[in-house]
């Protein structure tokens, strides 16, 4: 079976590793010249700074992504987070484990759990039920981890989520940050033969009596089936079907060399008593390598649609947590619109299949119920078992 | 160059300009003094948000 695979973000490259693995005829356009799309860095003044993602798996070692990049015989060392994650509440640094969270708010969270498990109940009406330090937990967690707030989302889009945090555990940090994993993911591809075809913009793709034919600006070529790593809105334009658009989350993140060690630890610090930041970690801390010095990133959702004005407020609380630092701000990145955090607002979970057989999408458009690159690797799972019912 | 409307803010072409000629905040602006019109921005932009304008088109307009 001949796959195509249409561009080479981290859904793109993890279905085309797996498959190529499997002993499929794999080919991977991308548009760009270089691979990886917003799961990937540059070095910019001795510092990886990536494309998109935090340097940050989800769940680590222990999550969908690392048992994928296993299956997929992709050589990825990730370093588990300890401790997961610590929170800067009025001043302090505080664990964040059950028992940072006062009693009251356990039982209203799972009193809110079990009434509304199964109805559409924005996460702000939880949010009210809780103390303070609870309350403000949840919006930095929702802010770092999915990029949207309490009132954006509703328990039933959570709840996979918070049992999944639950059982597969906390972040780690892919040795090399995310360019290593879609590096090692590519020489999968590489090694077995299929091609990764960078600067290969596909202008269409048509539904033909054998599957489908690919075209690029000045070939065509024909394949069974096709994978696309766009998303639903421009996968439809590819092949001139009609999609239901799909909501992104936006947010911006800030790269930050420091002098002194900010965070003493690997896991997230998050932000309790800000304007916009939801958290910070130094990745620098589990692997040297990616910064020439410490190598601080934050992250904010955007609360309103003015960029400038949301940059300003989350660079006063940048201001305002580093007092006493020595530090330079490298890079401000915005991602909204057509290169956003996510192409489909976490917990909206979308069906990898499409209106033709054969065709599937994956990556952010089509996540799986769980965060970031651990719903990618979902979607992936979901749509590599598509695939694998069809009959040739 | 001629960064357009579609541009977010990614910064990408910031990180790959040899010249170190373009900034960001919200938005990139390219400094003309620093460009060398090496249109590698324009290549690794993910938004096609950066067009290259020849100097007898800007002329004519």
């Amino acid at each position: 079976m001949r796959i195509a695979v249409v561009g080479s973000g981290l859904g793109g490259l993890l279905s085309a590793a797996i498959l190529s693995e499997r002993g499929y005829e794999v080919e991977v356009y991308e548009k760009l010249p270089f691979i990886g799309g917003r799961f990937t860095s540059f070095n910019y003044r001795g510092y990886e700074i990536s494309t998109g993602a935090l340097h940050m798996i989800p769940h680590g070692s222990r999550g969908h992504l690392a048992r994928m990049l296993k299956e997929a015989g992709a050589r990825v060392e990730i370093i588990d987070s300890k401790p997961e994650g610590t929170a800067l509440y009025n001043g302090e640094e505080v664990e964040v484990r059950k028992r940072s969270f006062p009693l009251r708010s356990k039982l209203s969270f799972a009193l809110f759990c079990l009434k509304n498990r199964f109805r559409e109940v924005r996460l702000s009406e939880l949010e009210r039920r809780l103390d303070d330090f609870s309350a403000r937990f949840l919006r930095a967690f929702l802010g770092w981890s999915l990029s949207i707030t309490p009132e954006e989302t509703t328990l039933t889009k959570i709840y996979p989520i918070y049992r999944s945090t639950l059982e597969l555990g906390g972040p780690g940090v892919p040795a090399g940050g995310c360019r290593a994993v879609v590096e090692a993911l590519a020489e999968v591809v590489e090694s077995n033969d299929c091609k990764i075809r960078r600067g290969s913009k596909v202008r269409s793709v048509r539904k033909e009596d054998y599957g489908f034919s690919v075209h690029l600006e000045r070939e065509a070529k024909a394949f069974d089936v096709v994978l696309s790593d766009i998303g639903h809105e421009e996968t439809a334009k590819l092949c001139s079907y009609r999609a239901e658009k799909c909501e992104p989350s936006s947010g911006i993140k800030y790269s930050i060399a420091i002098k002194q060690p900010f965070i003493e630890h690997t896991g997230v610090l998050f932000t309790l008593n800000t304007r916009r930041i939801s958290g910070m970690n130094q990745v620098t801390n589990a692997d040297p390598n990616l910064g020439k010095g410490h190598f601080l990133m934050a992250h904010q959702p955007m609360l309103t649609s003015n960029v400038k004005f949301e940059i300003s407020e989350g660079l006063k609380d940048i201001r305002e947590l580093l007092r006493g630092y020595e530090y330079e701000i490298l890079a401000v990145q915005s991602y909204s619109d057509g290169w956003p955090v996510n192409r489909a607002k976490a917990g909206g979970e979308e069906s990898v299949k499409t209106p033709l057989k054969g065709l599937y999408v994956v990556g952010d458009g089509a996540k799986g119920q769980d965060i970031e690159v651990e719903g990618v690797a979902l979607g992936v799972e979901k749509a590599l078992q598509e695939v694998e019912t069809l009959e040739f | 160059m001629v960064v357009t409307e579609r541009c977010v803010g990614c910064a990408t072409c910031m990180l790959v300009c040899p010249k170190d000629a373009i900034r960001v905040e919200g938005r990139a602006e390219i400094n003309r003094e620093l460009c060398e019109e090496c249109r590698k921005c324009m290549l690794y932009c993910p938004l096609e948000a950066i067009s290259y304008v020849t100097p007898e088109l800007t002329q004519k307009s």
